[in-house]
C-alpha cells in the first residue's frame, strides 16, 4: 500500500472505532449492519471481483448462515461453534455450487446462481418444521463471551467490527499469497492460466467456496444483530444488494466492499429527508454512478490519483488496488 | 514408432477429424532432446490442430502422444504443463493487470509445493529470484514492476516466451512466435530463444508462418499439408525441396 493509502485506511479505522461513541442506538445498528454486510460483500468480491465468477447467490448464503446459527443456538450449541458451522456449511454448499461455473460463465452462471437463490428461499419458506416458514424466528439471543455480553448495540457493534477485521485480514493474506495471483489469472485468462499449470477447476471451486463461506459467516452475525430472521430477508433482493455493494465500491479492489456497503447502508437513510422519493433518488444515483464510472468508487479514486501523480507506470500490488480490466 | 532413449516427444499416427474432415490425418514424428523442430505448412494444413492435440486442448480421434515415454493423450492442459510441457499461444497471452514479475512468478508457482504451501508459504512462492533472472535474461529488467499490459507488443512477446520457460520445462511448444512482431524485435526474439536453447539445452517445437524465422531458428523442419507430413529435413534441404515448393505455391 502507498503512504496515502495507509493514511486513509488508518483514518477510516479511527472513524470506525470512534463512531459509536457519537451515535444513538439506531445509528449504531446501522454501522453494525455495515460491518456484517461488508463481510458478505468481501466474500462476493473474492468470487466475482478477483476470480471473475458471477454470483447472484451471496444473499442465499447469508440466509443459510443466519438460519444455521439460529437453529444450532436454539438446540443449545454455543455461538462460536454455531458460527464456525455456518461458515463450513456454506463452504461445502459453495463448493458444490461452483461446479456449474466449470461449465458456464458470465450471464449463464448468473442465472444458475439466481435459481439457487430462489431454491434456498423456497426451502426456507416451505420447510416450516425446520424454519418456521414465513413467520420467521424471533428472539434470537446475542452471544456472551466470558461474561462480556454483546446484548447492547454498542457492544455488538464492536463484536461485529472485530470479526470483520479478523476476516478481512485473512482474506488480505490469501490475496497476497500465490492463491491471489491464481484467482486474478483465472479471471483474466483461464486458458493461459491452465497452460501454466494452474488447476483452474480447483481454483474456481475454491473461489466459490471461500466467497460463500464468508457469506455464511456474515449471516451468522446477521441473525443475532437483527434478532429476527424470515425467508424474505434472504430473497434475490439481498443478493442484488450485495452485488451492488461490490460493483459500486469497486469490484476487484480490496477495500471496494467496505465503501460499497457503507453507501448501500447509509445512503438510503440520508435520503429519507426526500421522504417517499428516497428509493427513486437512490436508484437514479446508482444509475448515474455506474454510467459515469463502471469500475466503482475506488476505480474513480484510482483514476483521479493517476491523473494527479501521472505515474501510471508501476502495476498495482495484488489486492491493494484493482486488478481488473 | 519406437522411441529412442532421448526422444522427448513422440507422436504416433495421430488423427483428428471434424465432422468427417480429417484435419490431422495420421501424423507421426519424434522430437529429440535439445533440438528445435519447426513445423511449417500452408494455412489449413493442420498445424494448429496437431498442436492442440499434442497439448491436450483437443482430444485426438485416434493415435497417441507420449512425453518422455509417458502416454499423455487426453491429459488436461494443466497436468501436461506440470509434467514439463510448456507453450505459448498464437495470440498474445500475458496477464495485463499483473506486473511483469508477477506474470513470471505465476508461470512457475503451480510447479512449487502444494496448494497448502501456496496459501501459507511465501507470497512469491520462493520464485522471486528465478523471476528476476528470467527478466534479466529477456532484458526486461527496467520493466519488472510495470503492468504487463503497459509493455509494447514486442516486449509482451518476450514476456510471453519467458513465461513458457519459467518452470524449466522439458519441452516448449511455440505457436507462431513471430506473428505480428516487427523485424527488429523478431531478430531480438530469435536471438534470445537461441541463447536460451544454448544455455539450457532446451527442446522446442515451433509452428510458424514466417519462413526466414523458422529457417534461422530451427535445427530440423517438418512440412505439413492437408493433415499429413509431406517432407522432413534440415532447413536448407526443405527450402530446396520441390514437393514443399509445390505445396506452398501450388494452392
Amino acid at each position: 500500500m502507498t503512504r496515502l493509502g495507509t493514511a486513509v485506511v488508518t483514518a477510516a479505522a479511527i472513524v470506525a472505532v470512534a463512531a459509536p461513541f457519537f451515535l444513538k442506538s439506531f445509528g449504531i445498528y446501522l454501522i453494525s449492519s455495515w460491518a456484517v454486510l461488508t463481510i458478505a460483500a468481501i466474500g462476493l468480491n473474492l468470487t466475482l471481483g478477483y476470480a471473475g465468477q458471477v454470483s447472484l447467490a451471496q444473499g442465499a448464503f447469508v440466509g443459510i448462515g443466519a438460519y444455521t446459527v439460529t437453529l444450532l443456538m436454539q438446540a443449545g450449541v454455543p455461538f462460536v461453534l454455531a458460527f464456525i458451522a455456518a461458515g463450513l456449511l456454506c463452504f461445502v454448499i459453495g463448493w458444490i455450487l461452483g461446479y456449474p461455473a466449470l461449465r458456464v460463465q458470465h450471464h449463464y452462471l448468473a442465472f444458475v446462481t439466481l435459481a439457487f437463490t430462489t431454491l434456498v428461499f423456497l426451502v426456507l419458506r416451505n420447510e416450516q418444521w425446520l424454519t418456521n416458514g414465513i413467520y420467521g424466528i424471533t428472539g434470537i439471543a446475542r452471544p456472551v463471551f466470558f461474561g462480556w455480553s454483546t446484548g447492547k448495540a454498542f457492544n455488538f457493534y464492536f463484536f461485529s467490527l472485530g470479526v470483520l477485521v479478523v476476516l478481512a485480514l485473512v482474506v488480505w493474506w490469501m490475496l497476497h499469497s500465490p492463491w491471489g495471483r491464481a484467482f486474478v489469472a483465472l479471471r483474466e485468462n483461464p486458458l493461459r492460466a491452465a497452460s501454466l499449470g494452474l488447476d483452474t477447476r480447483r481454483y474456481t471451486l475454491l473461489a466459490f467456496a471461500i466467497g460463500s463461506s464468508l457469506g455464511g459467516l456474515a449471516g451468522a452475525l446477521y441473525a443475532p444483530l437483527v434478532q429476527f430472521i424470515e425467508p424474505a430477508s434472504f430473497s434475490i433482493s439481498m443478493s442484488f444488494n450485495l452485488l451492488l455493494m461490490v460493483i459500486v465500491g469497486g469490484s476487484g479492489y480490496f477495500f471496494g466492499p467496505f465503501v460499497g456497503a457503507l453507501i448501500a447502508v447509509l445512503l438510503p437513510e440520508w435520503l429519507r429527508i426526500t421522504e417517499g422519493y428516497y428509493l427513486i433518488v437512490y436508484a437514479a444515483l446508482v444509475m448515474v454512478m455506474m454510467a459515469a464510472c463502471p469500475s466503482g468508487i475506488l476505480g474513480l479514486v484510482e483514476r483521479l490519483l493517476k491523473a494527479v501523480t501521472s505515474s501510471g507506470k508501476s502495476a498495482p500490488a495484488i489486492g491493494a488496488e484493482r486488478t481488473a480490466p | 514408432m519406437s522411441g529412442t532413449m532421448n526422444s522427448v516427444l513422440e507422436v504416433s499416427d495421430l488423427r483428428k477429424s471434424f465432422g468427417g474432415i480429417a484435419a490431422v490425418d495420421g501424423v507421426s514424428f519424434e522430437v529429440r532432446e535439445g533440438e528445435i523442430l519447426g513445423i511449417i505448412g500452408p494455412n489449413g494444413s493442420g498445424k494448429s490442430t496437431l498442436f492442440n492435440c499434442v497439448l491436450g486442448q483437443l482430444t485426438p480421434s485416434s493415435g497417441e502422444v507420449r512425453v518422455d515415454g509417458m502416454r499423455t493423450t487426453g491429459m488436461r492442459p494443466c497436468d501436461l504443463n506440470r509434467l514439463g510441457v510448456s507453450r505459448t499461444f498464437q495470440l498474445l497471452q500475458v496477464f495485463p493487470q499483473l506486473s511483469v514479475r508477477d506474470n513470471l512468478i505465476l508461470a512457475g508457482q503451480e510447479h512449487q509445493g502444494s496448494m497448502f504451501s501456496r496459501l501459507f508459504g511465501r507470497a512469491d512462492a520462493g520464485l522471486g529470484e528465478a523471476a528476476d533472472q528470467m527478466i534479466e535474461f529477456f532484458r526486461l529488467s527496467h520493466l519488472a514492476a510495470a503492468a504487463a499490459g503497459a509493455l509494447s507488443y514486442g516486449q509482451q512477446k518476450l514476456l510471453d516466451a519467458a513465461m513458457a520457460f519459467m518452470a524449466g520445462p522439458r519441452l516448449v511448444l511455440l505457436d507462431e512466435p513471430a506473428g505480428g512482431v516487427n523485424l527488429t524485435m523478431l531478430a531480438n526474439l530469435r536471438e534470445r530463444l537461441q541463447a536460451y536453447h544454448a544455455e539450457y539445452n532446451a527442446t522446442f517445437v515451433v509452428i510458424e508462418h514466417q519462413m526466414e524465422f523458422v529457417m534461422a531458428l530451427c535445427t530440423r523442419v517438418l512440412v505439413l499439408a492437408e493433415g499429413r507430413i509431406i517432407a522432413e529435413g534440415a532447413p536448407a534441404d526443405i527450402r530446396k525441396n520441390p514437393i514443399v515448393i509445390e505445396a506452398y505455391l501450388g494452392h
